[in-house]
This record gives C-alpha cells, sequence and structure tokens, in this order.
C-alpha cells in the first residue's frame, strides 16, 4: 500500500522539477545570460557612478565590488562575442575582411563617443559625464579587440592539435591572470592604498605574468598554417588585407600610447588615463589584444610574402595526390592496356613535374628489339624518336633498372637538343616488378636541371604505383587468354573425343576393347572399327607424327579417310594406296602417318592385314604363343609415288578361337619410367601372353595397368597412346564389347 | 635442356653431319636448320652419322623428309650411316630403308655417293 502511494507520489511531481527539465531551464537561461547580463551591469555601474555613487570618499569595498561588476559584464560581451563567432567558418580572406570592418566599425564607435558633451582634457577621471564617456568608449574598443582575438584565433587554429589549442587557451588564460593582478595595483597607484609587502609581490607576479602572456601572443603568432593552402591570387589579396590591418591596429595602439590629455579633445588619441581609471584590466586586455591583433596580422603578411614563391610546390603535392586519387579509382575498375598507358604518360605532366611524357614497352613476343612508344603526352608518338635514342635509354634502364636522368640534353650523346628550347632534360624512369621491367616511363622538361632528387622520387613512387596497376591489368588479360585457350582446347578436345567410336559394334564370335588417350588435350592417335555387313569388320589404328594441335587435324582427316573410303574399298593394299594418295596431299614434308588396317570375317576368322610403317601388331594364341606380325609397308606420307604401293605387304591370317590381336600406338612402347627406359616390346608381348586368357576388355586393362604401373609417378604419357584389343572366341558366343575413349 | 648435338664434317665428297644424342620435337629444329644450312650453302650431298645418336622420335624422322625432295632434284642426296641397332628399328619399322641408303660405314656412304647410286 505505502510503494503505491510513493509511486503515485513520484508520477505527480510536476513537469518542472524534472531533472531533465531544470537542465534545459539553466540552458535556456545560460543561453541568455551574457545578453542580458552585459547591458544590465554596464547599466548598472555606470549609472550607480554617473549618479555619485563613486566618487573620492567611495570605500575600498565599493570599489572592488564596482571593478568586479565590471569583469562580469566585459566577461558577458566577451561570450557573446565569443558565441558570435563560434559558428562561423570563413575563408582566410573573409576573416580578413571581417576583421578591418570591425576594426573600422569601433573606431566609428569610439569616434561617436568622443562626441558626447563634456571634454577629457579638464576633468578629473572621476567626474560623471567623463566617467560615462570613458565607459561608451570603452565598450567599442574591448569589443574590437575580443572580435579580432577571436576572429584571428580561428586561423591560429586551423589545422589544430592539442598543444596548439593548449597554447590558445593559456594565452588567453595570462592575459586574464594580468589583467586581474592589475586590480590591487591600480587600487594602490590611484587612491594610495598601502598593499603592504604584497605590494611588491604583485609587481613582480604582475611583471612576470605580463611576459608570459607576451610569450604565448608570439608563439600563437606564428602558426600561420593556413597560408600554404592559398593560391597566388589569394595570398596578394591576403598579403594586402594584412597590410591594411596591420595600419590600422598601429593607428588605434598609436592613439592608446600617445599619453597626453590635451590632446584628446582635438585629435585621434585616445584617453588612456580615463579609461584606465573607468577598469584597469579591461585596459589592459584590451591592449593585449590589440598587440595581439598587430604581431598576428604583420606575422601573417611578411610569412604570406616569404610563401609566394612556394605557391607552385604546394600546387605539384596537391595534383600528386589527386593522381594518387585517380590511380586508386583505377586500381577499383578493370581497364584495358591503353587508357593505363594514356594515364601513366598524363600524369608526370600533369603534376608539373614535366611537359612532355611518353611510355615505351618492348614487346618480345614479336620479337622485336626495338620498344616501341605505346602512349604519349604534348608529343606524337612519331617524333620521340627526333628528341632522343629511345632505343638506347630504354634498353640502359631495363638492363640497369635504374633511371636515367640527363639534366641538359645538349651535352649528353644519347639525346638531340631541338631549336624549340621544349627538351632541355629529360627522366627516363622503370616500370619494375620484382623479376622485370615492364616498361620504361619518359619524362621530359624544357628547363635544363628540371629534375631534382625529390622529382625522381615522385616520379619513381607514381611509376610503382603505376607498375602495380599495369602488372595487374597484364596479368588479368593473360588470365583470360589462358582461359580463352583452354576453353578453345577443351571444345576441340571433345570435337576429336568424338571421331572415335563411342561404343564398340555388337558383333558375333568377337570382343573388342579399345581406349586412346592424348597427351596433350588434343593428340594425333586414332582407332576406328567399320561393320562392312556380311560379318566383316573393318579395324584400324593411326599415329600423326607429332602430337598436339597439328596432329589433330591430320588425325580428324584420317578419320574421315577411313569412314568413307573404307566401306567403298576395304581392302587393305586399296585402302592404304588410296589414303597415302590423299593425306599425301595435305601432309606437310616432315609429317607422316603409320598406320595398322586390317578387314576380319567374324564367322570364318580370316583376316587381311596391312602395315603402313606402323608399330607392328600382336598375335597370341590360347597357348600363349606370340607373333609381331611385321609385314612390309611404308609410312603415309613418306612416299607420294608408286613406291609406297609397291612396298605394301598383306598378311592373310586365318585365327583360331580365343587368338588375341593386339593393335597399339608407338606410345605403349616408348612410354619411359623415372629412370628414362622405355616400356619396349619385350614388355608388352610378356603383358599379353600373362592375360591371354581373360576376355578382350580383360586384356586391355591389363596392358594400361603395366603401363601406368611401369611409368610410376609420371601423370602424362610423354606420348599419345592408343590400344586396340580384337579376341575371335571362334563360333562359341554371340556378343560384343565396350569402348573406352579417354584423352587425358 | 638439349641433350643433341650436330657437328658438321666436310670431306671431299658429301659433307658429314654427325648427330649425337637424342632427336626427338624438341631437338628435330636443330637437325632441321642444319640440312637446311647446307642445302643453301649449296651442299646437296649429306651423310648423316648416327654413331652417337641414341634415340629418335617420329618428329626426329620428319627431318629427313622435310629436304629430301628438294636434295634429289638438285641431284644430291642424304644418306644415312652406323646408326645403333634400336635406332635402326625404327627408321626400319617406317620403311625408311626403302627410300634412304641406310648403311653400317660412313665408308659405304661415301662410296654410294662415288658410284651415284641413287635409292629407290
Amino acid at each position: 500500500m505505502s510503494v503505491l502511494l510513493v509511486v503515485q507520489a513520484r508520477s505527480s511531481l510536476p513537469y518542472i522539477l524534472s531533472k531533465t527539465a531544470l537542465l534545459s531551464v539553466f540552458k535556456r537561461f545560460w543561453r541568455w545570460l551574457p545578453l542580458i547580463g552585459f547591458p544590465l551591469l554596464f547599466i548598472g555601474t555606470t549609472g550607480f557612478a554617473f549618479l555619485g555613487g563613486l566618487d573620492e570618499s567611495s570605500t575600498l569595498f565599493q570599489r572592488i565590488a564596482h571593478h568586479t561588476a565590471l569583469i562580469l559584464c566585459f566577461l558577458c560581451l566577451w561570450i557573446a562575442v565569443t558565441r558570435l563567432v563560434r559558428n562561423s567558418c570563413p575563408t582566410p580572406i573573409q576573416t580578413f575582411w571581417q576583421t578591418i570592418l570591425a576594426i573600422l566599425g569601433g573606431s566609428f564607435a569610439a569616434f561617436l563617443a568622443f562626441q558626447i558633451p563634456g571634454g577629457f582634457a579638464d576633468s578629473t577621471p572621476a567626474a560623471s559625464i567623463v566617467y560615462v564617456k570613458s565607459a561608451l568608449l570603452s565598450v567599442p574598443l574591448a569589443g574590437l579587440s575580443f572580435f579580432v582575438v577571436q576572429r584571428l584565433g580561428l586561423l591560429v587554429r586551423f589545422r589544430r592539435t592539442r598543444r596548439s589549442e593548449r597554447n590558445w587557451r593559456l594565452m588567453l588564460l595570462f592575459v586574464g591572470i594580468v589583467s586581474l593582478i592589475a586590480i590591487p595595483l591600480h587600487l594602490r597607484n590611484q587612491f594610495e592604498i598601502d598593499l603592504g609587502p604584497y605590494g611588491e609581490l604583485f609587481e613582480i607576479l604582475f611583471l612576470l605574468s605580463s611576459i608570459t602572456a607576451i610569450v604565448f601572443i608570439l608563439m600563437n603568432s606564428i602558426r600561420l598554417a593556413w597560408i600554404v593552402r592559398l593560391s597566388l591570387k589569394e595570398k596578394g589579396a591576403a598579403i594586402a588585407l594584412g597590410a591594411v590591418i596591420v595600419g590600422l591596429l598601429v593607428c588605434v595602439i598609436l592613439a592608446a600610447a600617445v599619453n597626453d590629455i590635451t590632446f584628446v579633445s582635438t585629435t585621434l588619441s585616445l584617453p588612456f588615463d580615463f579609461l584606465r581609471f573607468y577598469s584597469a584590466p579591461l585596459t589592459i586586455v584590451t591592449g593585449l589584444f590589440l598587440l595581439f591583433g598587430l604581431i598576428y596580422a604583420l606575422t601573417s603578411v611578411l610569412s604570406l610574402i616569404f610563401h609566394l614563391p612556394t605557391t607552385g610546390d604546394y600546387r605539384k603535392s596537391t595534383d600528386e595526390m589527386a593522381a594518387m586519387q585517380t590511380l586508386a579509382g583505377l586500381l577499383r575498375e578493370v581497364v584495358e592496356s591503353d587508357k593505363l598507358h594514356q594515364w601513366a604518360v598524363s600524369t608526370p605532366v600533369e603534376s608539373g613535374h614535366a611537359n612532355m611524357a611518353w611510355l615505351t614497352v618492348q614487346n618480345l613476343e614479336s620479337g622485336s628489339l626495338t620498344p616501341h612508344i605505346v602512349a604519349s603526352r604534348n608529343i606524337e608518338s612519331e617524333r620521340v624518336n627526333e628528341l632522343c635514342d629511345v632505343t638506347a635509354i630504354h634498353n640502359t634502364v631495363v638492363q640497369t633498372r635504374e633511371p636515367v636522368l640527363i639534366q641538359n640534353t645538349l651535352i649528353d650523346s644519347r639525346t638531340r637538343k631541338i631549336k624549340s628550347g621544349k627538351f632541355e632534360s629529360l627522366l627516363a624512369i622503370p616500370l619494375s616488378t620484382r623479376t622485370e621491367v615492364l616498361a620504361v616511363l619518359f619524362a621530359s622538361s624544357d628547363v635544363v636541371h628540371a629534375f631534382e632528387r625529390e622529382d625522381v622520387g615522385a616520379i619513381g613512387v607514381f611509376a610503382s604505383q603505376a607498375t602495380l596497376v599495369l602488372e595487374n591489368a597484364r596479368l588479368l588479360e593473360a588470365k583470360i587468354e589462358r582461359e580463352r585457350l583452354a576453353n578453345e582446347l577443351a571444345i576441340a578436345r571433345d570435337v576429336q573425343q568424338r571421331l572415335l567410336p563411342q561404343a564398340m559394334p555388337e558383333l558375333p564370335n568377337l570382343k573388342l576393347a579399345a581406349s586412346s588417350v592424348a597427351a596433350r588435350e588434343v593428340g594425333g592417335d586414332y582407332f576406328d572399327i567399320l561393320e562392312l555387313g556380311e560379318g566383316e569388320l573393318a579395324f584400324i589404328v593411326a599415329d600423326v607424327s607429332g602430337k598436339g594441335t597439328s596432329a589433330a587435324f591430320y588425325m580428324a582427316e584420317m578419320q574421315g579417310i577411313f569412314q568413307a573410303v573404307a566401306r567403298i574399298e576395304s581392302a587393305p593394299d586399296i585402302f592404304l594406296g588410296y589414303t597415302n594418295r590423299a593425306l599425301g596431299e595435305s601432309l606437310e614434308k616432315n609429317i607422316f602417318v603409320t598406320a595398322v588396317y586390317g578387314i576380319l570375317n567374324c564367322h570364318s576368322g580370316s583376316v587381311s592385314l596391312a602395315r603402313a610403317g606402323h608399330t607392328p601388331a600382336i598375335l597370341v594364341d590360347a597357348s600363349g604363343n606370340a607373333k609381331l606380325l611385321h609385314s612390309e609397308g611404308l609410312g603415309i606420307g613418306l612416299d607420294r609415288g608408286e613406291l609406297f604401293g609397291d612396298v605394301l605387304e598383306v598378311e592373310y591370317l586365318m585365327l583360331k578361337p580365343d587368338d588375341l590381336l593386339v593393335l597399339y600406338t608407338d606410345g605403349v612402347i616408348e612410354s619411359r619410367n623415372l629412370e628414362g627406359e622405355e616400356f619396349g616390346y619385350d614388355r608388352l608381348l610378356q603383358t599379353v601372353q600373362a592375360a591371354r586368357n581373360e576376355d578382350a576388355q580383360g586384356v586391355h586393362d591389363a596392358i594400361r595397368q603395366t603401363v601406368d604401373e611401369f611409368v610410376g609417378t609420371n601423370e602424362r604419357y610423354d606420348d599419345d597412346l592408343t590400344l586396340l584389343i580384337i579376341k575371335w572366341h571362334g563360333r562359341k558366343i554371340l556378343s560384343g564389347g565396350t569402348a573406352q575413349t579417354s584423352l587425358s | 635442356m638439349s641433350n643433341f648435338s650436330v657437328a658438321f664434317r666436310d670431306s671431299d665428297i658429301a659433307t658429314i653431319l654427325a648427330v649425337c644424342g637424342e632427336l626427338d620435337a624438341h631437338t628435330a629444329p636443330e637437325l632441321e636448320s642444319a640440312i637446311k644450312k647446307c642445302v643453301d650453302e649449296g651442299k646437296i650431298r649429306l651423310i648423316v652419322d648416327g654413331n652417337e645418336l641414341e634415340y629418335i622420335s617420329s618428329a626426329g624422322l620428319g627431318v629427313f623428309m622435310a629436304y629430301i625432295e628438294e636434295i634429289r632434284a638438285l641431284d644430291g642426296d642424304i644418306k644415312i650411316c652406323a646408326l645403333k641397332p634400336k635406332v635402326f628399328g625404327v627408321f626400319d619399322l617406317l620403311g625408311f630403308p626403302r627410300i634412304y641408303h641406310i648403311v653400317e660405314t660412313e665408308e659405304e656412304a661415301l662410296s654410294l655417293f662415288n658410284q651415284g647410286i641413287q635409292p629407290v
């Protein structure tokens, strides 16, 4: 029950008492405090003095209270000015303009204050009307000095650091301390109040804090980082405006320094004693602030003058940064080489390092030893060779991997002086990766000794970045090209695979097994089977010399001839003779084709077989007797005349049941193991004899396995490797077989 | 890694090309350019001495075919001598002995040139 009451009580509390509400009220009050406080306190103190509250008879307490009120009053003014300035962010030129306007405005207000009747010359500072006049004069002067400090403060703290921020605050702090210490000293001097032993202490403190304040003023006056950013034109304007500020502030300070009261009513000098009487701390703060303004304007003008010549350098470095940013952009996107080359030659020119630039690349793939110019700027590529010996310089840079710097084209043998005076010095920088020099960047200038070490460094850094981009582009291009080629070869491989039988035909009394493995993507080996009808079967194993793409084309031609001719002219001698004529037309002189071709009658087991330079077929019977069928015959393409037919011998066999015919290409015989030893005929014969009781596929697998084991870890064969196994079973069974065609 | 070399030697009648090492697809261009050089210089009576030839591939055999027509048209010839049995086997398999003079010794080849006997 009681808990509930508490909750109710809490929730019913007025909103105004909640913490956030209080805070917002306080904030609002704080925001308006200086704007309300300054006029209230100013009118209060001035009214108090004007009505005679402050005269010879005033007590010390009254005076201290009066000074405190004035300090608070001008503190309000300071805060108000700070608020006014805080949110704006003007350029240096604008700042100078505003400062000038503020000084002129302040001076005008001071001039108006002078017009109030009641002269300074014939009055004491304590006279009421003079007091009011002093007060009205102090306000524009103080406001002006506050504004100048706040405005210039933004320049001082341009690119601010923790340290610069601290120095700035310490300067303000010490100016404040100096002004506070001035109070007792002022009271002592004005009213001869005895401070006792503290008098000297205050004097020493006053001196020390004054020196410190001035030291900080000087320290802050040399913070001029904003200058380097200005263009030449802006610097000129800033110098003029700065000089005006210096002039105006000198006038104001001189007016305060001419400490002669008789002048005041007639001249522009300020009634310094009266102002000090009004508020000594304020006078000191105003003075020190104006002093700061003067020194800062002075250092600005001098520094601007000294920085005029370096304007170009700053521009150069900003241009370099811009070039790097472009590069960063290029790195992100894929660009073609031409664009990159053009960018590489543009950058030295645009960054102001050079007036002409070109890029040379040596295309080793084309076999040319002369580098050619892939991009140029401010000069036509054809004209570059009129300027210098591009090849010689390019080669020197490539060999040494170091830049070549020719400071005077007149006295170097590799360059030619041209009359127009546009080609006076030359720099050639390598664009090199870890392993090679991709290109050489030439930059030339229209003055002698144009390239200092820094320039070489800058262009060098740029060159290494450019290398990175070029290398990336090149690798990408190479990768695309590789992939394209791989795709093309994959297609070629598919096409070639389709030229080989996809399955073995179903034939009575016979089993077949075959495979073909290419050493590369495509190969020059060929095997095929063709049913001729009436139980007859034509078979062929052929090998085009060499391997790879060219061999693959002849292999395709061979396939065409076999499929077309064997149906019509199936007899081995006629078929091979025709093939020799047909292929002989198209074969290159140093290319030949070897083949074993035969006809088998499935019913009778009779075989007619011819060998055109090919590795001899093996015949193994059921009891293990092996025979190489070494009939005479030239390779196809060796002789294009009558000799081929004259030499060719046809062998006639009568197969016994379970006889094996093994046809193969030299890839089987010449497969080498890790010691470089060849597989050879003996191993092949042994393998076939050992596996003779297997069916055709079993024999085939046994040979492949034995060869694989012999070759060992060599993943690829040195040569294309093809096998065709025919096993005749007599008239026992009716079945076909399987074909394996694989191209590794 | 070329383990193949060709040495030239001129005799009165013919130019002897002593081949050494393995003649395959990689080394064939060396022999081919050697033969071409001879033909260009007008040396059309060539004897290839295979005494030190350890191995020959089909690409190696192709070299002999590349210039033979041209040389024979000029009444010259390429004769092959002193082949090792294994290398001879490769030549023989392809039917080379029917088209080329392949003999035991250099002297035999020279005397064939002397007698002006052409194969085929």
